[in-house]
Formats: C-alpha cells, sequence, structure tokens
C-alpha cells in the first residue's frame, strides 16, 4: 500500500497480468509505457517484456486496435494504449468487429482483449481536436464491448485488472485530465467489477451521477453542498456498458430527484441513458443534466471555461433542483 | 554554415551556371522515380542548386530571405515569450530548424486569390512556418495564437487549427491521419473543375506510417491529381526515431510502388526545396500527377512547447520531462545546427549578390522589429466573450448553454 499515481497503478495492473501470462503483448505509439512513484521501483513494460511482446508501432491506431483484437481471435491476451489523438481512428474495428464478432460467430471468438483510450486532458487554450470529451457516448453505444472509466488510481488498477482477466473485449477510457491523482493504492493484485457503479458519498436529498473527468467538479461540489446542509448522495458510474441501474434506480428511489452531470455533449451524453433508466423505473422524481453545450470545444480559455461543466455549474443546477 | 561558409557559398555559386542539362537531368529523374539520397553535407556537392531558383528574380530571393527571418524570428520570440513571460499564455509546436522546407516549397506557390484560385496548403500541428511562408498576416496569427477575439480564427483555433484559406492555407490540424486524404479530396475537385491549382500536403516523417499516407498517394496516383506531399522528415514523430515507423532510410522511397516521382532533398537549404517543389509544381499543373517530396530537417525544440530552452538561445537542450525513455541526444541538435537554414539562405544570397552582407543584417532587424511589433500589437488586442463559444458550431444561430443544467 502506498499512494500512486494513476497511471503508476494501472501499469501495476497491466505489469501484473504480464507477468503471469507469457503470452500476452501490448502495443503502443509514440509513448512508452512507463510510469514512475516516489519510493518504488520504475515500471517500463517495454524494458521487463522486451520488444517482441511490447511493440512500439508508427502512428497507426487502425492497426494497433486491429491487431489486438487479431491477438485476441489466436489466443492470446492483448492491450494497446491509444493517445487521444487517435481515439476514433479505430472505431470501424471496435464497432463492426470486436462489437459483433461473438454474436456472428456464435459464441466461438476468443477476444480477451483490452483497448485503453485515452480522452483528452481538457486542457484550455488546446481547441477542438485536444480539447474535446465525447468517446464515452460513442462507444458506450457498441454492442458486445464493455465500455469502462474508472475515475480514480484504486479503480484503474482494480478496473485494468479486471478488463485484462474478461473474456469479452473492454474499451477503458481514461480521461487524461485525471492523471494528476494521487491515492492510497494496493500493492497486490485486485479486481473491482466491471459492472457496479459506486456511491461515493451518501445522501437523501439529491442523487448526483457523474463518470470519468467530471468525478472530481461532482466530489466538490457533493461535499460543499453537503457543508450547506444539503444532503447529496454522488455516484460514480464507473462502467457506462454496463451500466448498473439497480445501484441508480435504488439512489433515486430514495432522493427523488436526480442531476446528472456529464463533461461530454449534451445529446445523447451518458446523463442522457441514466435519466432514461431511472426514469422508467421511479415515479414522481425530478431531473436535471449539466453537460458540455452541442459545440467543439474553442481555443480561447474564457470561452472553454465557461462551457465545461465544473463544481459551480453542479451547484446551481443542484440548488435549482432541491430549492 | 557560419563556420564553413566558403565551402556552402562555391556549391551555390557553381551550380547557378550548371544550365539546362542539369535542369532536364533532374526533370527525368524525377519522372523515373528516383529518389536521390543525400548525406549530411547535402546537395551542395551534387551540384543539385539552383537549376530553377536561377529564374527567380531579385525580388523573389529577397522575398523568400524575408520569409525565412520571419518565421524564425517568430519562432524565437514566442519561444522567449513562453520561458519569459508568466502571463503570457500562447502556446505552439515550434518549427525552428525547419524554415527553409516551408520557405521554398511556398515561393513556388500561388498565395493569393482564395480557395478557388491560390494554391493550397495543408498544414500540421507544427503550422507556424507554413502559415507565414503562404502569407497569412503575422499580426493576426500572433493574436489568434494569444487567444484574442481579433485574431486570425477570432480565438477558436489558437496555434493548432489557424487557418487563412484566403491566401490557400487551408489550415493547422492537430491529428496526423486524415489531413493528406483529405488534401487529395482537394486536388480531385481542382482537377474536376479545371483549375490550375496544386495542393501540397505538409506531413511529419510520422506519417508515413498511418494507412492515410499510403490511401492519398494511392488514389492521387490513380486519378493523376494535383497533388504534393512533402515530408518534413525532422527524425522524430513526438519523442519516437523515424525508424520505428518506417522501415527504409528514404520515406521518398515509398513513392515507386505507387508509380510517381518521390525525391529527397535538403531541407536546410530553401533553393534546393525550392527546386524540388517548382518541378513537382509544373508537374502537377501540367496534369501530370501527384509528387512525393522528402525534406531531411530537424527541429530545434522539443516536441511540444519550449521545454529545455533558455531564454535568448536558439534551440532547446534541457530536459523534456514528456520524453520519458526516450531522448534526442544533444550533439545530433548541434550537429544538425551546423548547417542552420537561415545562415544558408543568407550565405546564398550574398554569395549571388542579392544582398551584401550589411543589407543582409539590415534586413533581418527589420524583420525582427515587424514580429516584436505583431506580438505587442496581439498583447492589446481584446479577450473572447464567454458566450461567443455557443457560436460557429453552424453557419447560423448559436447552441444552447447545457453547463448549467
Amino acid at each position: 500500500m502506498a499512494r500512486k499515481s494513476w497511471m503508476y497503478s494501472f501499469l501495476e495492473a497491466v505489469q501484473h497480468e504480464m507477468r503471469a501470462d507469457p503470452n500476452m503483448v501490448w502495443i503502443f505509439e509514440l509513448t512508452p509505457p512507463v510510469a514512475s512513484n516516489p519510493g518504488m521501483p520504475v515500471i517500463n513494460l517495454e524494458t521487463e517484456f522486451g520488444r517482441g511482446r511490447v511493440v512500439n508501432t508508427g502512428i497507426d491506431e487502425n492497426w494497433m486496435v486491429s491487431a489486438t483484437l487479431g491477438a485476441g481471435l489466436a489466443g492470446s491476451k492483448a492491450a494497446t494504449y491509444i493517445p487521444y489523438q487517435g481515439a476514433c481512428m479505430p472505431f470501424q474495428t471496435i464497432q463492426n468487429h470486436a462489437g459483433k464478432l461473438r454474436s456472428m460467430t456464435g459464441g466461438k471468438a476468443s477476444m480477451p482483449v483490452v483497448f485503453v483510450l485515452e480522452m483528452t486532458g481538457q486542457t484550455p487554450g488546446m481547441a477542438g481536436q485536444h480539447s474535446d470529451y465525447e468517446i464515452d457516448t460513442y462507444y458506450a453505444h457498441i454492442p458486445g464491448v464493455k465500455t469502462v472509466i474508472p475515475s480514480t488510481p484504486y479503480d484503474a488498477k482494480g478496473m485494468m485488472a479486471s478488463a485484462l482477466r474478461d473474456p469479452n473485449p473492454v474499451v477503458f477510457l481514461y480521461p487524461a485530465g485525471l492523471r494528476q491523482l494521487i491515492e492510497e493504492v494496493p500493492d497486490e493484485q485486485y479486481e473491482v467489477p466491471l459492472d457496479k457503479a459506486v456511491v461515493r458519498q451518501e445522501g437523501s436529498d439529491l442523487t448526483i451521477v457523474g463518470s470519468g473527468a467530471s468525478m472530481p467538479e461532482v466530489m466538490k461540489a457533493a461535499e460543499t453542498l453537503k457543508a450547506e446542509g444539503m444532503n447529496v448522495e454522488a455516484i460514480d458510474l464507473r462502467t457506462l456498458k454496463p451500466m448498473d441501474t439497480e445501484t441508480l434506480v435504488k439512489s433515486v428511489q430514495k432522493t427523488k430527484r436526480l442531476l446528472t452531470v456529464d463533461q461530454s455533449y449534451y445529446t445523447l451524453c451518458p446523463g442522457a441513458e441514466v435519466i432514461a433508466r431511472v426514469a422508467e423505473n421511479v415515479d414522481g422524481a425530478r431531473y436535471k443534466r449539466v453537460a458540455f453545450p452541442d459545440a467543439p470545444p474553442p481555443a480561447s480559455p474564457e470561452m472553454f471555461l465557461w462551457m465545461r461543466p465544473n463544481a459551480d455549474h453542479i451547484m446551481g443546477a443542484a440548488r435549482k433542483l432541491v430549492g | 554554415m557560419l563556420d564553413n561558409p566558403d565551402q556552402e557559398i562555391m556549391g551555390a555559386g557553381a551550380s547557378r551556371h550548371s544550365g539546362p542539362s542539369r535542369r532536364s537531368f533532374l526533370k527525368i529523374a524525377a519522372l523515373a522515380g528516383a529518389a536521390v539520397s543525400l548525406g549530411s553535407n547535402a546537395a551542395k556537392a551534387q551540384g543539385n542548386i539552383g537549376f530553377w531558383a536561377t529564374d527567380l528574380t531579385q525580388e523573389q530571393l529577397l522575398t523568400m530571405y524575408t520569409t525565412i527571418l520571419r518565421i524564425r524570428w517568430h519562432e524565437r520570440t514566442m519561444v522567449d515569450k513562453m520561458l519569459t513571460d508568466a502571463k503570457y499564455r500562447g502556446y505552439n509546436h515550434f518549427y525552428a530548424g525547419q524554415e527553409a522546407v516551408a520557405t521554398g516549397i511556398c515561393a513556388a506557390l500561388r498565395n493569393s486569390g482564395g480557395v478557388m484560385n491560390a494554391d493550397l496548403v495543408y498544414s500540421t500541428h507544427r503550422p507556424s512556418g507554413h502559415a507565414l511562408a503562404k502569407g497569412v498576416d503575422i499580426k493576426k496569427m500572433c493574436a489568434e495564437m494569444d487567444f484574442r477575439a481579433t485574431g486570425l480564427n477570432n480565438g477558436y483555433a489558437a496555434a493548432m487549427h489557424i487557418s487563412d484559406p484566403e491566401v490557400g492555407f487551408i489550415g493547422a490540424d492537430g491529428m496526423i491521419g486524415p489531413g493528406p486524404v483529405i488534401a487529395t479530396g482537394s486536388a480531385f475537385a481542382i482537377k474536376a473543375r479545371g483549375s490550375d491549382q496544386v495542393v501540397v500536403n505538409f506531413g511529419g516523417d510520422g506519417t508515413y506510417a498511418t494507412p492515410h499516407f499510403h490511401s492519398s498517394l494511392n488514389n492521387a496516383a490513380l486519378l493523376k491529381l494535383p497533388f504534393i506531399y512533402v515530408i518534413e522528415n525532422n527524425l522524430y514523430h513526438q519523442y519516437a526515431h523515424y525508424s520505428f515507423s518506417c522501415p527504409m532510410k528514404d520515406i521518398a522511397s515509398a513513392a515507386a510502388p505507387y508509380g510517381i516521382p518521390g525525391v529527397v532533398v535538403d531541407g536546410q537549404d530553401m533553393i534546393q526545396v525550392y527546386n524540388a517543389a517548382r518541378t513537382a509544381v509544373e508537374r502537377a499543373r501540367a496534369g501530370e500527377g501527384p509528387t512525393l517530396i522528402e525534406a531531411k530537417t530537424y527541429r530545434y525544440y522539443n516536441h511540444s512547447g519550449a521545454p529545455g530552452a533558455s531564454p535568448g538561445e536558439l534551440g532547446a537542450f534541457g530536459y523534456d520531462p514528456l520524453a520519458i525513455s526516450s531522448f534526442r541526444p544533444e550533439r545530433e541538435l548541434r550537429d544538425w545546427m551546423q548547417r542552420d537554414p537561415v545562415n544558408i539562405a543568407r550565405d546564398v544570397l550574398i554569395a549571388w549578390k542579392v544582398v551584401d552582407r550589411a543589407r543582409a543584417d539590415a534586413i533581418e532587424a527589420e524583420i525582427r522589429k515587424e514580429v516584436t511589433d505583431a506580438f505587442a500589437w496581439a498583447a492589446e488586442q481584446p479577450l473572447c466573450k464567454p458566450e461567443d463559444g455557443l457560436k460557429n458550431v453552424f453557419v447560423e444561430g448559436t447552441v444552447e448553454a447545457r453547463q448549467f443544467g
């Protein structure tokens, strides 16, 4: 147990599985799978497992994802890490192949594969392609692929371990804005389930549901509102597909008010699915959605920071719902 | 070439008189798809300089000189601003070291008349050199990179998406992949409407590995499109050496399977780059199809921003935390700086008696002032209004704010 960064925790899970399974391969481009943590050994998958198993490719996300799937079909556990520059380049392979092959082969396809897709850090000023936050919606729509989005170093490690042991293709979303997070993470391998949301703060007045990069702001808002006397229940979705309807419904049955928070665009954001599922199961509740407007993020920090949902926006919406 | 000016001047001067036979040889070589490999001492020894460049007027040569200086001093001024001015928010992927490529290529292009008449340039995440060489207004570009409402793209683009269709600069692009394929679409439209425009796509060595690289060459060759793919091989895509993405020494070799010319050119020498570009442009305008040009060059700064750089010093020699486990050797950078594109340009123009040293220095001082003034003008421009972020989604109207619930 030590305080660890997101990337260190995540690579610990990968390192453990690669040590356990000599057939497992890892494909990356540009940035090597390396992480360091104070007082702990540097993790470097490339040097530890060699370039035969850990491959640095040219810039070709289509190959990276397709080759990972192909390795799985040939019976090897495989994973790839796609930087956010190319997170939608391999969409076809995930959507039309990985997502459908189990069904199309009548269950015969072997796909123990993980596609780690980095999402941007939403750095103000980078504009459009380098500040967006949208692929949660795209990938969560695909049947046959589990789409998960841990928001803490602890969950990153546990969910990566589960993803690598899961016989289904998993899209593992990593919002790079969370790279600064540090928390206590066990040294041994452990699993966090790929189908369970988690209640981060219990309350009875209002349910706030977020995921991924929205969670730090959701928690900030939830804690501030609690200090002000509003009993907020905060839920971290963690998995978008399959979505943990039970945890959501149970919470809103209690609070009767649901606020969803997404950094993704408003239309079809994960919160839209959350509200739909709850509305089908809970009578008499009230709803609100905080999301990024249906606009590409502009470069100017003045525009971008006004548009990106933050704790103030969340608290404003919460007060409208509860007040 | 300050260290060895005589050799450079001799090379440039001698080849100036090489005349039509040299010219026709190169044209044949180009048409045959010959890839000419260049050592670090470059083409001057092979006498490749000057067969088209001799057609350039004094004025055109001076314009190329001011262009290469404008790019260089924009780079250096912006680097220093990032390093010394805590309030400055601009960033860039710096182009310093590669200036001769943009300067030489764009000198062979038509740089006005909008998308219906100008030659079109598709740029990259390292766009400021291409933009300035194409004729983008430096003041408006500085304002854009400083997130100003009166910037080239009203504060929506910043460095990585600057665009000015009026001069044929389709724009920067933060992604590696689709750019060249989209560019062939422009070339297709141009051919279909019977225009004589050409389309140039700039890309780095990293683009070789993308399927898009091969798609663009294949389709441009199949349709004989007026398309020129300029690979600026600065040896590294981000922090990885290009040998991780291309199994060949010369990326220009990739032209052969498509039956089009693949030309290696000394990317440190704007005259050589111009010659290669001019050949490719004439071929494209004549309806003979695409060309792949690989300019061997080097960037003086790290992949992004100015980590490892010191104020007032050209080049980044220090630590870049983003490089993680792959660092380019300092002596490699120092070696390339021995053949600095700005010094080579100056020495060639002095050798050709376009300018003397005093005049060359005076021009440089004028350009430095122009650049300084542009940054000062940019800093006085108004910031964007937050709610304008809801504009420019569609041509008409605004979208709704959704962040307040």
